[in-house]
């Protein structure tokens, strides 16, 4: 329940049905009955937050435990928080309307580089102090996870323990540590040492970083019998892990209401600008019964009438049409659609439409994400032109009249050549929506092209690259436009944007950052700066006067090209896949050389050690 | 098939859901509850539910009602709260499921409950406050600007005021019965905003519906 004093203020601000609670499905305990609270903060709106599935799956998992109680926190937003700052009103947790400092854990999950700054923000509004170095107690453990922690380095100052990898089981096993090393009456610094024994717990404060003069890591030097590498965590059965059998069900709008359902992690593709396709290796399946089993429960528990299938690649499930079918033999009678999202051009089949509702008679999309076959082959998005071409083909026939295409700029080897044929491949599209003979009449085709600029990020083969320079990016944005011959192709508001340039730039920065960039990220914060990800907020030259400042020069970070053999900010932390698979692959690259699926041929990422997965499938 | 009307009390955290939402809201509670109501056909196919009176943002009620058609001419009507309420927020809560006695346009009029009070203790007293309300009540006219669809009008408030009285305790607190429903809707955010400007001081108020009624004056049920 929320705090009675913020009633005054709640009419004041937009969305005020985002700072209150009161859910379907939300957990209440009491919580003199529990020996550990557990604040879990998405560090953006609540819109955005419930949204994702991560959170939904851990609130679940936490709750269950009888001695847990795990609340939501969502970042206010600006109006909301002049509000707060106004009266003196902490950040609260909606379930209980307590301030963050009645919680033994506060819990971010890192999804964005761009959200850092808001991690301080509510640690601030909480009244925790932002930097791990002034809290004392054995409380207040500031922990994080998700994609961003597979390089922290930017934000260790601020967080005391951060999660690699699938979260389900080591979270419980630090939560179990904590409660022990309380009943004993142990010390913070005694827990921290205590759990980063434990396997995928990372304790940035057990490790000195030394620099050479150019700036780039000298060593990594652990401390206190932390480990030296540390590995990230997997779980290998999907059958057996955890999902929840119900959500907390919003009373407003969120960016995605409805049921969602986990079929898959991991890739087997391997594109090579694609951090998640990396970090979630290998790919490990939830059988048909399973999913059948969970999705029907889930569905009936909220009540909702769509149920997305999450994947990275859901058209790449082994057996997707049979699971479709399944799902379908209760879905259709109980009005409920299904839907399949990140659909590959070459998943679009007919036997799949037939049982989706994937995207409304109005709009398809696809990501062909380079415009030319060679830029394909170098990035290894295997997407081949007459496919697509087919695709849209077949979509034209069957009543689509537009489609939506998504690209990359300043991708590792690209040129002019390569950019101009976005507008080249979009024009092709619509002659072949001409050249179809029973196309819809009286409707106007539309193929709309969206390019947003490449940023590059750890755990790829394009780690050592540079990113292209701002100018660079803002003048191959104007090449697809001079490319574009016809009035029926149009740019998506992201590409021609100065704001996309801005925030890939940033985003670059702190994607490869090391510990130097604490510093930055604290002024950010003393200066007020939060909301990066939203254009309502951000500012490219605020940023710049703070690295000014703090004399860091972010092109080091975005723009260099790193050798092979640097001591990478990252490199301490173990993702399975190995260093010299990524340089093979960057090699490939360069020579514009595909390379197989894992079901295909597996190329020894390094995934084999864990022991399971799409590693060990008979191919 | 036949019409069902169910009447609902809002309050707690779902003050806080717009129309809209409390539309989304219902109509999932009514997928998990899996009642079989009728569902409007064609692409997006979902249950048909009608609301009589829309209910603003802010506002409390203990009065507010919902129809929809159930696919059973033998469904028992007296199971549905309970069934619902196991699938709505705490914050909704369904009484009872009647047939429609009266039509949505017969609506008329609404009565509401008002707790007003200062933003702070040092703003003004509530014995104070108390005394400006009456004073604002009883001038002979209380024009306020209302925004209406072509444009922006004067209207005299006071007119509208059809039944009022004021008390206090911890805060101020006026009864009050205003036009309602299809023709003519005076909100009496209306009548707080302006005692606001007549008081020249920021003022919090805490607003529910407690009745909605025919033209004759009747319980709309
Ligand atoms: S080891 Fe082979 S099969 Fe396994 S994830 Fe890596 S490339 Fe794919």
């Amino acid at each position: 329940m929320y705090p009675k004093e913020i009633e005054k203020y709640l009419l004041k601000v937009q969305k005020p049905g985002r700072y209150v609670g009161g859910e379907l499905g939300e957990v209440i305990k009491d919580k003199h009955d529990v020996d550990v609270r557990f604040a879990f903060c998405f560090p953006d709106t609540y819109e955005i937050g419930m949204s994702h599935l991560g959170i939904k799956i851990l609130y679940s998992l936490f709750n269950e435990k009888p001695y847990i109680w795990c609340e939501r926190v969502f970042a206010p937003w600006i109006d909301m928080e002049a509000e707060m700052r106004a009266h003196d009103i902490p950040l609260y947790a909606l379930e209980s309307g307590d301030p963050l400092t009645e919680f033994d854990f506060i819990g971010f999950t890192l999804q964005y580089e761009l959200s850092f700054t808001n991690i301080l923000n509510m640690l601030s509004l909480g009244g925790i102090p932002v930097l791990s170095k002034d809290r004392h107690d054995l409380n207040h453990i500031v922990v994080a996870g998700g994609p961003c922690a597979c390089n922290p380095e930017p934000i260790t100052d601020f967080i005391d323990i951060f999660f690699l990898g699938d979260g389900e089981d080591v979270d419980l096993e630090v939560i179990e540590l904590y409660r022990a090393c309380k009943r004993e009456g142990k010390s913070r610094e005694e827990f921290l040492r205590m759990a980063a024994q434990i396997s995928g717990v990372y304790v940035p404060s057990l490790y000195d970083v030394s620099y050479r003069d150019d700036g780039t890591i000298a060593a990594v030097t652990p401390r206190d019998g932390a480990p030296a590498k540390i590995e990230k965590r997997v779980i290998l059965d999907m059958d057996s892990c955890y999902y929840p059998e119900n959500f907390v069900l919003p009373n407003i709008e969120i960016v995605h209401d409805r049921a969602v359902m986990e079929i898959f992690r991991g890739c087997i593709r391997g594109c090579r600008f694609c951090q998640a396709g990396f970090l979630y290796r290998p790919v490990r399946e939830k059988s048909i019964d399973r999913i059948n089993e969970e999705c029907h429960a889930l569905c009936r528990n909220t009540g909702y009438d769509e149920v997305s299938l999450s994947s990275l690649s859901s058209s790449d499930y082994t057996q997707v049409v049979p699971l479709l079918r399944k799902l379908n033999s209760w879905a259709k009678p109980e009005k409920v659609s299904l839907s399949l999202p990140s659909l590959r051009v070459d998943g679009f089949s007919d036997d799949i439409l037939n049982e989706v509702k994937t995207v409304r008679k109005s709009g398809l999309t696809f990501a062909p994400e380079a415009g030319s076959q060679r830029l394909r082959d170098a990035i290894n998005k295997n997407v081949y032109e007459d496919e697509l071409i087919n695709t849209c083909r077949v979509a034209f026939e069957g009543g689509y009249t537009s489609v939506k295409l998504y690209f990359m700029i300043g991708l590792p080897t690209e040129t002019l050549d390569d950019v101009a044929a976005i507008a080249g491949l979009a024009k092709k599209i619509l002659d072949t929506y001409y050249s179809i003979e029973n196309r819809p009449k009286g409707k106007s085709p539309r193929v709309t092209l969206s390019a947003s600029s490449f940023v590059p990020k750890p755990f790829t083969p394009f780690q050592w690259e540079p990113q292209d320079s701002m100018d660079i990016l803002r003048e191959k944005q104007k090449h697809i436009k001079d490319s574009i011959t016809s009035k029926k192709i149009s740019l998506s508001k992201v590409t021609y944007n100065y704001h996309d340039t801005d925030t890939s730039f940033l985003e670059a920065v702190f994607a490869r950052g090391d510990r130097k960039l604490n510093k930055a990220m604290l002024l950010a914060h003393e200066r007020g700066m939060r909301f990066d990800s939203w254009s309502d907020c951000f500012s490219l030259q605020n940023w710049l006067d703070v690295f000014e400042e703090c004399g860091i020069d972010p092109a080091f970070y975005a723009n260099r090209r790193r050798d092979f053999d640097e001591i990478l900010p990252w490199d301490h932390l173990d993702y399975g896949v190995t260093k010299e698979f990524l340089k093979r692959e960057c090699e490939r690259a360069y020579a514009s050389q595909p390379s197989p699926n894992c079901r295909e041929n597996c190329m020894n990422c390094g995934m084999k050690k864990y022991g399971g997965g799409v590693c060990y499938e008979k191919r | 098939m036949k019409n069902a009307r169910i009447f609902f009390t809002k309050d707690g955290a779902c003050k806080y859901i717009s129309h809209l939402d409390t539309n989304r809201v219902m109509l999932r509670a009514i997928g998990k509850s899996r009642l079989d109501i009728w569902h409007t056909e064609g692409f997006h196919q979902h249950a048909y539910i009608t609301f009589a009176l829309p209910l603003s943002l802010g506002f409390a009620s203990t009065c507010e009602s919902m129809d929809f058609r159930l696919l059973d001419d033998n469904a028992d009507m007296t199971a549905i709260p309970d069934r619902l309420n196991a699938c709505l927020p705490a914050g909704i809560r369904v009484l009872r499921c009647a047939d429609a006695k009266y039509k949505p346009a017969d609506i008329d009029s609404a009565s509401y409950e008002v707790r007003i009070e200062p933003m702070t203790d040092k703003d003004i007293s509530i014995e104070e406050l108390y005394n400006r309300l009456n004073t604002f009540l009883a001038q002979p006219e209380i024009p306020v600007e209302k925004k209406t669809k072509k444009g922006k009008k004067t209207v005299d408030l006071k007119a509208y005021l059809l039944d009022f009285s004021t008390d206090f305790d911890k805060t101020v607190n006026m009864k009050l019965r205003l036009p309602a429903g299809p023709v003519l809707n005076i909100n009496p955010s209306l009548l707080v905003g302006a005692f606001e400007t007549y008081c020249g001081t920021e003022l919090y108020s805490d607003m529910t519906r407690t009745g909605v009624f025919t033209k004759e004056g009747r319980h709309f049920e």
